[in-house]
């Protein structure tokens, strides 16, 4: 097999600093590369130190050859006449990547026009070809605003190949995209390892790098800890750091124990219907919540599972329907943990002042937080900063921490864990579920991992399906069980 | 925790930049000549002298003398206090009046939201110097109609950007966790909006001294400001216009108070970290 | 679109309000014997006596009870009938079609020139931001910020009239009249909206589909035109449309120092002989000029960017 891209003893360096430790690698054309990490990882700063697109203030150093053209990584520059030509770059979030104002078309067409030196008419024929063959027919007069998460992130990868690049390099590509959509860029990808390209992969998910197949290497802080055929590494892992976490994978992740609901619903439901931007979310809903009780939601995303949470917490309205709360309760043991730890907090006051604020307006027991906090592993120093100064996964610990004096009846958490690296799910996903069988409180979760939720609830709620069969669905979740039923599953596309 | 060193985002360095300093400092020097020079060389500015008409520097007035003999160490540093006081107490009402108005159409949404913003935007299409000119016209005393027509002029920004920012706060997870924790409409107040406002107010309130202190001087300069004999920066300069060839210092004093305050204004606005 | 052109209709009503009250308090706050002074601008001191005074009062309403006489007042607003300038008689309407042409040139004259100097400095500036010349510009536009209008034309004037005799410091008629007035309110303009370009290039050249460009292959000149200069075009002219209340002020002042006889030199003069419907004739066109081109802008952002076209009323 030929190597079109060989890197050797690729480093970052931020000043004296070392980010990424020696590292060289080889793509071969027709199999695929996979740089397995968390997030800050160093992964995507090896990632782009090979192409060329690291930030102002880091240094490279190292020697890549793309195509039998050799570069000296410590003199920046070099890669610019390479890139779209040699290498294509398909960036992270590619909606975001793609110019807002300008059509799908001509943002593909450019490459043909201005770097391979097509007329314009040509290119834009060579565009409309590579969209029809990516199922984009039609789509070429959209903007991107008008264009799907996944069909954006095909307008980038026609785009950045459109100059002619055999070797490609995806940062993150199913950042932002839904489980159901992961499969789809896996096709993308594949597609371009068949026709004898290479690929190099940079991503976090342990299930796109399952799927990948090809060479993967793993990364710790800037190392290289594993590396080797992927399918080797990920079945028989070697290093500590890969077995923990293939552990974290919710896949992995022993089944809990159902537990029939029991006692008196702390909260109900009846017949909620949900109408948003002239969609219908879902209708004829009921729930019953009973303490103690991990009730799951599911479904892909813009199919109203936060709207429901929000809604039996009172803070969205539905169209129809009621939501009863059990009577005597008072309305602060009703409580939610949110998508993005750092934004429910104060930004600019001390966590331990925010506590403190707490304790002070309800009078509570202040002397519970060091318990509490040795519970939930936190250390106490983290009460003397800012959320900005807290990592994601003790800033969601301190969220739930925060609840928890209050003594809720019921906890919605919205995502709680979706912006955490995979050990750090686990961790606070396992802290959750323990909270709720210990204090018997009722918790609705929602996730887009049916995994997390398979092994983590009593019960699933699933909203929407997914256009395809049983592509998206959760295996083995019993989908609307106990005391609800879910009249109409609304189909979303 | 591997991810803790890379995954925080940087915070941003609180206090105030080298630039900020140097406004503040430029600012400093001013207000103490504008409030020390009565106290170290006292003179009536109004007070007419044929000796000195013209006159250079000298010890009781190192500034020199003007056109009438008049002490132009003390008529600047009078120039000085009355557009500082007439700024500082335009950019106080027009804040407090801004943010009230803000806070509350923001807050409240609905039809109060639409009416503030519709009237805001029709205050905005009368140039300033215009309504600060016809409100002039209305109210008697001119320092007062300077204050008046300033405020009207200068809520508008407070405004503006009050309610956007309490209008992205409202909805934000912060805001709704902490309603849901049981916080009233005052801690959110203080928690929340206050932080996230007042380095803002702070850029607003320099440029709008900065525009408050412009709009005097440029009115007095056209002489539908302030009447002679009352000292002004703007009348100052037009009064001694005509003897620039005799004593350009006299001309240019006023001039530079005028460019330094409205510097030391300037910088303090403009040095934030974007 | 149909709710922002709606909106624009509700802001020119506001704006009518607006000035009708202003003007009407104006007119309230004359003096008691400035209906006489009025008599006597309008007919001569001589000629003055009780029954003119009392027709003047009669013709402004100075008599009728306040909202009476506001609600007249403002019908004839509305109808844009201003009546006649207190001072020279001529109707308000004459008076400013005559002024607005010379205000228009010195305005159009100031614009153009900033246009040329501000943007494409400011576009060079955002591409490098930190680079020495955004760092040079930032510290001009602050100097620049600095000097008020009046500052700057007193500044030329001293500079270029009396020191160095080159130029006509007051005038209007030939070529040469236009240089300093134009130039110290194209000075001010330039520097703000190089200021505004400069960040709105920044903010471009720092978006990801910016970067994307780059690695598609495009050269930097490519990458400028073909996503670049829509993309700052909205900010360039949402500035426009804002910076219309700038050059306003400016012409105001700069008219009266260099002696243009525009409207902003007229308007000086009408509030100095407290001419109320010369004030309110000029208070209104300048609003409703104001409300009509961001109406304009609005239309034209919408043509650059068609995306969510909801927020326009938020946007001025």
């Amino acid at each position: 097999m030929t190597i079109l891209l060989n890197a050797e003893n690729v480093s970052v360096h931020a000043g004296a600093e070392q980010l990424v430790e020696p590292v060289s690698l080889a793509l071969r054309a027709g199999r695929p590369f996979t740089i397995l990490g968390e997030t800050g990882s160093g992964k995507s700063l090896l990632a782009q130190a090979i192409v060329g697109t690291l930030p102002d203030g880091l240094r490279a150093s190292g020697q890549v050859t793309l195509d039998g053209h050799a570069l000296d990584l410590a003199r920046p520059g070099g890669h610019r006449a390479l890139w779209g030509r040699v290498i294509g770059v398909l960036p992270q979030e590619p909606w975001l990547s793609l110019d807002p104002l300008m059509k799908a078309r001509a943002q593909v067409a450019e490459g043909h026009a201005l770097v391979r030196g097509l007329s314009w008419e040509d290119a834009g024929t060579a565009a409309d070809r590579d969209l029809a063959e990516l199922g984009l027919d039609g789509a070429g007069d959209r903007r991107p605003d008008q264009l799907s998460g996944g069909m954006a992130q095909r307008v980038a990868f026609a785009a950045a190949r459109a100059a002619g690049a055999r070797i490609v390099v995806a940062d993150e590509p199913t950042k932002g995209l839904d489980v159901a959509r992961r499969d789809d860029v896996i096709e993308l990808l594949m597609r371009e390892v068949r026709e004898g390209g290479a690929l190099l992969t940079i991503t976090h998910d342990l299930a796109l790098a399952r799927r990948m197949g090809g060479d993967l290497a793993v990364v710790l802080k800037g190392r290289v800890v594993e590396r080797g055929p992927a399918d080797q590494v990920l079945t028989n892992p070697q290093h500590d750091y890969t077995r923990r976490l293939i552990a974290a994978d919710p896949s992995s992740w022993p089944q809990g124990l159902r537990r029939p609901p029991k006692g008196a619903p702390v909260l109900s439901a009846r017949d909620l219907s949900v109408t948003r931007g002239g969609k219908r979310l879902f209708e004829g809903l009921d729930i019953d919540l009973h303490p103690g009780e991990i009730v799951g939601i599911w479904g892909p995303s813009g199919c109203g599972k936060s709207t429901l949470g929000d809604i039996l917490l009172g803070l969205a309205h539905p169209d129809r329907g009621t939501v009863t709360r059990c009577a005597g309760i008072a309305p602060v043991r009703f409580q939610k943990l949110y998508q993005d730890p750092p934004s429910a907090f104060p930004r600019h006051i001390r966590l331990g002042q925010a506590l403190d604020d707490l304790v002070r307006l309800h009078g509570l027991n202040a002397a519970r937080i060091p318990g509490l906090m040795e519970r939930l592993r936190l250390s106490p120093i983290l009460l003397s900063r800012r959320p900005t100064g807290v990592s994601g996964g003790e800033l969601q610990r301190l969220a739930l921490l925060r609840v928890l004096l209050l003594d809720p009846v019921f906890l919605f958490a919205d995502e709680p864990t979706s912006r955490l690296d995979l050990i750090t799910q686990a961790e606070v996903t396992e802290l959750l579920s323990e909270a709720a069988r210990e204090t018997g409180m009722a918790l609705l979760i929602v996730s887009h991992d049916p995994d997390l939720l398979d092994r983590t609830a009593d019960r699933v709620i699933s909203l929407g399906t997914a256009p395809e069969g049983d592509a998206g669905t959760p295996r083995g979740v019993p989908r609307a069980g106990g005391g609800e039923r879910l009249r109409d599953r609304v189909a979303l596309v | 925790m591997s991810a803790i060193t890379t995954d925080i985002p940087v915070t941003a360095r609180s206090g105030w930049t080298r630039t900020q300093w140097a406004g503040t400092a430029i600012l400093m020097l001013i207000v103490a000549f504008a409030l020390l020079a009565p106290i170290l060389f006292p003179a009536d500015p109004l007070r007419q002298s044929l000796r000195n008409i013209l006159g250079g520097p000298d010890a009781a007035s190192p500034l020199g003398y003007d056109h009438l003999g008049r002490s132009l160490t003390a008529r600047l540093a009078a120039a000085l206090r009355l557009s500082l006081w007439i700024a500082a107490a335009a950019v106080v009402t027009s804040a407090v009046l801004g943010m009230a108005v803000g806070v509350l159409a923001a807050w409240r949404g609905g039809w109060v939201d639409r009416l503030a913003a519709l009237l805001a935007d029709s205050f905005l299409a009368l140039p300033g110097l215009l309504m600060v000119l016809i409100v002039s016209a209305i109210v008697p005393s001119t320092p007062l109609a300077f204050w008046i027509g300033l405020t009207l002029v200068l809520w508008i920004e407070y405004f503006r950007l009050t309610r956007a920012t309490v209008s992205r706060l409202i909805v934000a997870p912060g805001v709704q966790a902490s309603r849901l924790l049981g916080f009233g409409p005052v801690y959110i107040f203080r928690r929340h909006l206050w932080p996230e406002l007042a380095p803002m107010l702070l850029t607003v309130a320099a440029f709008g001294a900065a525009t408050a202190i412009m709009t005097i001087a440029a009115l007095g300069f056209v002489s539908v400001g302030m009447r002679p004999p009352t000292p002004e920066l703007g009348l100052m300069m037009v009064e001694m216009l005509p003897y620039y060839r005799e004593a350009p210092m006299a001309l240019l004093t006023p001039v530079l108070a005028t460019f330094l305050t409205l510097l030391g204004l300037n910088l303090i606005a403009g040095g934030r970290r974007a | 679109m149909i709710r922002a052109v709606g909106y624009r209709l509700a802001q020119a009503v506001m704006v009518a309000l607006l000035v009708g009250v202003l003007t009407f308090l104006m007119m309230q706050a004359l003096p008691g014997d400035m209906a006489f002074r009025i008599a006597a601008g309008r007919y001569g001191y001589d000629s003055v006596n009780a029954a003119a005074a009392e027709a003047v009062r009669q013709e402004l309403g100075l008599d009728r009870p306040a909202i009476e006489a506001f609600g007249r007042w403002f019908m004839d607003l509305l109808r844009l009938d201003f009546g006649t300038s207190v001072i020279s008689g001529a109707p308000v309407i004459e008076e400013i079609r005559h002024q607005l042409g010379a205000s228009l040139q010195l305005a159009g004259a100031a614009l153009a020139l900033s246009l040329l100097i501000g943007p494409p400095v400011g576009v060079m500036a955002g591409l490098r931001a930190g680079g020495w010349l955004d760092r040079g510009l930032l510290v001009v536009s602050t100097a620049l910020r600095s000097v008020p209008q009046f500052l700057m034309g007193l500044i030329l004037i001293v500079l270029f009239s009396i020191q160095l005799g080159w130029l006509p410091a007051a005038g209007y008629g030939r070529p040469a009249h236009f240089i300093l007035p134009a130039l110290t309110l194209a000075l001010g303009l330039a520097a703000a909206s190089a200021r505004i370009t400069r960040d709105a290039m920044a903010g471009v050249a720092g978006t990801p589909f910016y970067a994307f460009g780059r690695w598609k292959g495009l050269g930097e000149g490519q990458l400028f035109r073909r996503h670049g200069l829509r993309n700052i075009g909205v900010a360039l002219v949402t500035f426009l449309g804002l910076q219309f209340a700038m050059l306003v002020e400016g012409v105001v002042v700069i008219e009266a120092i260099f002696g243009w006889p525009g409207i902003g030199h007229a308007l000086v003069h009408a509030i100095f002989g407290r001419d109320v419907p010369m004030v309110q004739g000029t208070a209104l066109l300048l609003g409703l000029g104001f409300v009509a081109l961001n109406a304009a802008v609005d239309l034209a952002a919408h043509w650059i960017d068609p995306r969510g076209t909801e927020k326009a009323g938020a946007k001025a």
